[in-house]
């Protein structure tokens, strides 16, 4: 069998904000490599830059240096086409606030990347249906995002991640906002599915039974040094 | 690249949603500017339509459609052979030939200096309204011409002269100050020239006046008859100079309304990509391209362009129609020529309006959409 590239390959990442005297280095020479397949929490207090290296990983922001490769490829000198291609394709994002569009049902959200990735609405709304179905809101598909809990919210969110059979999934504090049951079972939920798909996922959670049910465990601290890296299994 | 998705979004921020949103205020805002920018713009140039067509036939029903002249001098060579060249080549074409010059024109009260013309197609002598004034005179008088041309007489050299009676009252031409006297051909030759000269050839086609002199110009160059043809064009340049340029200064001071409107749509259309960040930096993030979330924009501005303009087009046009259908905008009567203010919808200014709106619009809304589609996804996401 031949090795398969890391899923993620990140390198000396640094990113900061700001400039002049209230310039803030959050990221600063930041290693990460993440087996396809792995399942890996990002821990870390808040404000240390989670959010972040999940938005540096996923294309949505550049860092200001380093090198980051995804699944073999070096996302660096992309273009914002390609880069847009690349999260369109690899990339699945569940956010801590839903961030579903208010003006969508359940429906049109979930088909929503797949729409932007050309495909047509017929067939869209179809696979849009089995993954509500998968995420367990059968029936709720005409729904509009205020008339949905939290946790339903959390999961339309979650089927949208996966509308496009990402190979890599994101999730940033995708339990922060839910109340004890519901954060176990999106949890649960996406455990699941991450085994069920074969994904490699990164999610950010302050809960730390969670990270431990967990492949790995990185913890961020505000010095690079600080970091950790523990297996769990 | 497909934009369908996109599409779908921004037609869903329009219409289909279930609360009144600040995007559908400033929609309507927008929509609203727009379609009255076009509206005045369409009304405003109708009546200047309206008011221009009520002129340019004025000038198809009085004067000649073209001119042939010499091209130096006063004198037209073979006229007669150019008036039959020119009959037989475009046939129902009315053919007068003329000649012009200045005389004086005495009744009982005293001479005034006028213009004379002698016409082939009259054999009756006609003063125009301002000369009748000058003079104190009305149909049925009698009138002396006398002209500059001296003849010998047994007591010496005398200017040529004879009486006439006015047989009616011609409306005066637009700016004739002095009056015109118009007598048949054969009687001003002898009183301006002594032998039969013609100055011009008039030419009438009620059926085509504006492209008369084109095909008149055509005949006769193909002749290489030393003449010059001046269509109704050149017969009244200065006068379509200044309808036109009338219209244009109109098109640019009433248009400003629609560049305001315009300026508008983009504060609108930057409004919307503010209060929208969240749910764009959510598209770029499930894999729209910053290309395909710029013509998200662009759309949304043609889209209020084309609604509003098309809007304002249609009520714009049906005022103007159904106002002058009704005369419903009376003038003071004797003042102008037509007794209700007249308008007139000509589509190519109507396309050119619904254009400059839609250009306006497509432009109002480029400037935000590149500035959003500058941005990296990221930003758009910061947790409120
Ligand atoms: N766009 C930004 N401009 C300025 N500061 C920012 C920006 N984004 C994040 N930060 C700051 O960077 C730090 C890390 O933010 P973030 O990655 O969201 O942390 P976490 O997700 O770990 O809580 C915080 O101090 C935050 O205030
Ligand atoms: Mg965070």
């Amino acid at each position: 069998m031949s090795e398969r590239p890391p899923m993620v390959r990140a390198e000396g990442l640094g990113k900061g904000y700001g400039s002049g005297p209230t310039r803030l280095e959050v990221l600063d020479g930041l290693d990460l490599e993440v087996p396809a397949g792995q399942m890996l929490a990002v821990v870390g207090p808040s404000g240390v830059g989670k959010s972040t290296l999940l938005h540096l990983i996923g294309l949505l922001d550049r860092p200001d240096r380093g090198r980051l490769a995804l699944d073999g490829l070096a996302a660096d000198d992309l273009d914002g086409n390609r880069r847009a291609g690349l999260r369109s394709r690899l990339i699945g994002f569940v956010f801590q606030h839903h961030h579903l569009l208010d003006e969508l049902d359940a429906l049109d959200n979930v088909a929503l990347p797949l729409r932007i990735a050309g495909v047509r609405a017929a067939g869209a709304r179809d696979r849009a249906a089995e993954l509500l179905d998968a995420v367990g809101l059968t029936g709720r598909a005409s729904h509009f995002p205020d008339q949905l809990s939290g946790g339903e919210q959390q999961r339309v969110s979650v089927a949208r991640a996966l509308a496009m059979r990402p190979g890599l999934l994101l999730a940033d504090e995708p339990t922060g906002n839910l109340d004890r049951d519901n954060a176990e079972r999106l949890f649960e939920l996406v455990i699941e599915l991450h085994l069920k798909a074969g994904l490699t996922s990164i999610i950010v959670t302050h809960n730390e039974e969670m990270a431990r049910r967990c492949d790995r465990i990185f913890r961020l601290a505000p010095r690079a040094e600080l970091s950790s890296d523990v297996r769990t299994v | 690249m497909a934009i369908g998705a996109e599409l779908h979004v921004a037609s869903r921020y329009l219409v289909g949603t279930r609360r009144w949103t600040p995007v559908v205020t400033v929609t309507l805002i927008s929509l609203l500017g727009l379609g009255l920018g076009v509206f005045a713009l369409v009304v405003t140039l109708a009546l200047l339509d309206g008011f221009q067509s009520g002129i340019r036939s004025q000038i198809e029903a009085r004067a000649a459609h073209a001119e042939v002249r010499p091209t130096s001098g006063r004198r037209l060579a073979e006229p007669d052979r150019l008036a039959s060249l020119l009959q037989g080549r475009l046939g129902e074409v009315e053919i007068v030939q003329v000649v012009r010059g200045m005389c004086l024109v005495g009744s009982g009260t005293g001479a005034v200096p006028a213009s004379v013309v002698g016409r082939s197609d009259t054999d009756r002598t006609t003063v125009d309204s301002v000369l009748a004034r000058r003079l104190g005179i009305g149909a049925g008088d009698r009138i002396e011409v006398i002209s500059a041309r001296q003849r010998l007489t047994p007591m010496g050299p005398l200017p040529v002269r004879f009486t006439a009676d006015v047989g009616r009252l011609a409306p005066p031409a637009p700016g004739d100050e002095a009056g015109t006297v118009e007598l048949p051909l054969d009687r001003a030759q002898r009183l301006l020239w002594g032998e039969p000269v013609v100055g011009a050839i008039e030419l009438r086609d009620p059926a085509d006046p504006w492209g008369l002199g084109d095909r008149a110009r055509a005949i006769l160059e193909e002749a290489a008859a030393p003449v010059r043809v001046a269509g109704l064009v050149e017969l009244h340049r200065p006068l379509l100079t200044a309808l036109a340029l009338e219209k244009i200064m109109i098109f640019v001071a009433v248009g400003l309304m629609l560049v305001v409107a315009a300026l508008n749509l983009l504060c609108n259309v930057a409004m919307v990509a503010a209060e929208k960040r969240k749910d764009l930096a959510v598209m770029a993030g499930l894999g729209s391209t910053p290309g395909s979330l710029r013509r998200l924009f662009l759309v949304l501005g043609l889209v209020i362009g084309l609604v509003g303009s098309v809007a304002g087009a249609v009520v714009g046009s049906a005022v103007a129609i159904t106002l002058d259908r009704t005369e419903a905008l009376e003038l003071p009567s004797g003042v102008f020529m037509v007794s209700a203010v007249p308008f007139e919808i000509d589509p190519a200014t109507l396309a050119l309006v619904v254009a400059v709106a839609l250009g306006l619009s497509a432009g109002a809304a480029w400037l935000p959409a590149r500035l959003v589609a500058r941005r990296e996804p990221a930003e758009g996401l910061r947790y409120e």
